[in-house]
């Protein structure tokens, strides 16, 4: 094999499988969002643009997704830390081990569903506490799924994605060595909460930065959760853009594709700071 | 002190079995009526159905079954080979975050920009389309993961082999692939389970006429089918339990 054959092969699959439906997608968001392209569309306009980015809908659509992200990750990232100190030892081995990664089994339909028989009116939970006579009616029990707080999602949301934040911070107390630093503190003469903010927080919150910021970016396009579990309004961003999209109305295609754009350059600034080149190790 | 830490261990792994528990008992219920608890009856009629009558959940777990299959076979093979080359490439920070954008990126979205494609080639609404779509999200998942495998060691044991006189055919047998193998195998399995939970882009670009064990959940809580959901999820939910059992790693993707 020549050395210039080897090099097509992998150049060519990255090419066709990875940069020309990244280029072409993108793309034709773009030119579908300037009216380029796409029945209805007669030429260049930032009509479309203008339309969207003064709908209340669109904008609400992003920020709650952003917080939505932002409140999951934070819950996590608590949780986690302090599961990792406090039974870290007793999850790492035996039974318990297997365990901990079985919310990886669940996808997030099944999480969601599962939530929705567990958290609604009708479910699980509801029906405990009917038995235990805390509650008269289905309608006592309050609203936890397509709820105003989005507990549903939140829920759901922390289910799949706890053990992930456990798992890291296990393996960055074990390799950053975090029980040698808090005894070097201590015997600096360090209290327990400057040893904590001083030292074990931020060594672990700069070790697990890039996957938090990865994991803002997936919840961020979270689809089928907040299909199942979350309400008409406002919408999270993957869910308004598929329903603009494939909708009859073929006025609100491309303000569907507006919001892919807009979502698409999000997605590459987080990306962008989160992978810096300093951060990809490849140790050769 | 020692019991709190016990209970906390415990309650956590109760919280993460008990959604295994309740879907298992709905699957063999029958008339769950509001305020009880438990289902008035328990029944095989559900599992009945699926096994030996309804030929569409059937079809639909074969259809997911093939579809994985076939992309984290792909998925793997081209992952493997594109990676080593992104490794010792001089501009690999670029590829690299060239190759998450595509992994990151909200799969329905990214698949809605991709139908027009996809409609004109004639491979939206059929397996191979679908499989595809699935290819442009797991081969760069693919490619992330061998990342760390091409380190420095393994460059030096081909550099060794390549000065011994060994050519890049034995090489790739005798010292690539079995020091890979693991990776290789949990790298399938991964993919496998990433497609296997595919939801939102199969069902843009599967169209409604690819139909695979995620649609049919979807479809059978649309239409209220609490049982027949439940089964559909288990079904969903049983081969990466049991990968669990083999091996903790093969399941351990990035959930989202």
């Amino acid at each position: 094999m020549t050395s210039r054959f080897k090099n097509i092969i992998p150049f060519s699959m990255l090419v066709i499988l990875a940069i020309i439906p990244l280029v072409l997608g993108i793309g034709y968001a773009v030119s579908y969002s300037f009216g380029l392209t796409g029945v209805l569309n007669n030429g260049f306009t930032l009509a479309h643009w203008q339309t969207a980015l003064s709908n209340k809908d669109v904008l609400m659509s992003f920020g709650y997704s952003i917080l939505l992200s932002f409140v999951s990750i934070v819950l996590c990232v608590g949780a986690a830390a302090f599961l990792a100190f406090y039974i870290g030892d007793k999850l790492q081995s035996g039974r318990l081990s297997y365990f901990l990664y079985l919310p990886m089994a669940f996808p997030a339909l099944v999480a969601a569903f599962f939530f929705f028989q567990f958290l609604s009116n009708g479910g699980f939970l509801s029906r405990f506490f009917f038995q235990l006579g805390f509650i008269k009616t289905i309608d006592d029990f309050p609203n936890l799924v397509n709820d105003k707080y989005s507990i549903g999602i939140l829920a759901a949301q922390f289910f799949l994605t706890l053990p992930v934040f456990v798992l890291l911070n296990l393996s960055i107390i074990k390799n950053e060595n975090i029980a040698a630093l808090k005894t070097l503190g201590a015997s600096l003469g360090a209290k327990r909460s400057q040893i904590l903010f001083r030292v074990t927080l931020p060594v672990m919150l700069k070790k697990s930065f890039p996957t938090v910021v990865l994991f803002f970016i997936f919840k961020l396009g979270t689809y089928e959760i907040p299909l199942l579990l979350g309400r008409s309004s406002p919408e999270v961003i993957s869910v308004i853009t598929v329903r603009k999209m494939q909708r009859y109305n073929l006025l609100d295609i491309p303000q569907g594709y507006v919001i892919a754009v807009l979502y698409a350059m999000l997605v590459f600034v987080l990306l962008t700071l989160s992978l810096k080149p300093s951060k990809i190790n490849m140790n050769v | 002190m020692f019991k709190g830490r016990t209970i906390t261990a415990y309650l956590l792994i109760a919280g993460f079995v008990l959604p295994i528990l309740l879907l298992v008992m709905l699957t063999f219920s029958a008339n769950w009526v509001y305020p009880n608890f438990l289902p008035e009856r328990f029944t095989l009629s559900n599992w009945n159905e699926f096994l030996f009558k309804n030929a569409r959940l059937k079809q639909s777990f074969l259809n997911s079954l093939i579809i994985a299959t076939a992309v984290s076979l792909f998925a793997t093979a081209a992952g493997f080979i594109t990676s080593r080359w992104i490794a010792y490439h001089k501009r690999r920070n670029f590829l690299l975050i060239l190759s998450y954008f595509p992994y990151a990126i909200s799969p329905v979205i990214f698949a809605v920009c991709l139908k027009f494609y996809f409609l004109k080639a004639g491979i939206a609404g059929n397996l191979a389309g679908v499989v595809l779509a699935q290819l442009i999200i797991t081969f760069p998942y693919g490619i992330i993961f061998f990342t760390s495998f091409w380190n420095r060691k393994v460059k030096n044991y081909v550099e060794v082999a390549s000065t011994l006189g060994s050519n890049d055919v034995i090489t790739l047998k005798k010292i690539i692939f079995p020091i890979a193998k693991q990776f290789l195998t949990t790298c399938f399995f991964q993919c496998f389970i990433i497609s296997w939970f595919e939801y939102g882009l199969t069902t843009v670009i599967g169209y409604g006429k690819v139909e695979t064990l995620t649609i049919n959940i979807f479809q059978f809580i649309k239409e209220s089918n609490t049982y027949y959901a439940s089964l559909s999820s288990c079904l969903l939910v049983v081969p990466p339990v049991l990968l669990l059992w083999f091996n903790k790693k093969f399941i351990f993707q990035q959930t989202r």
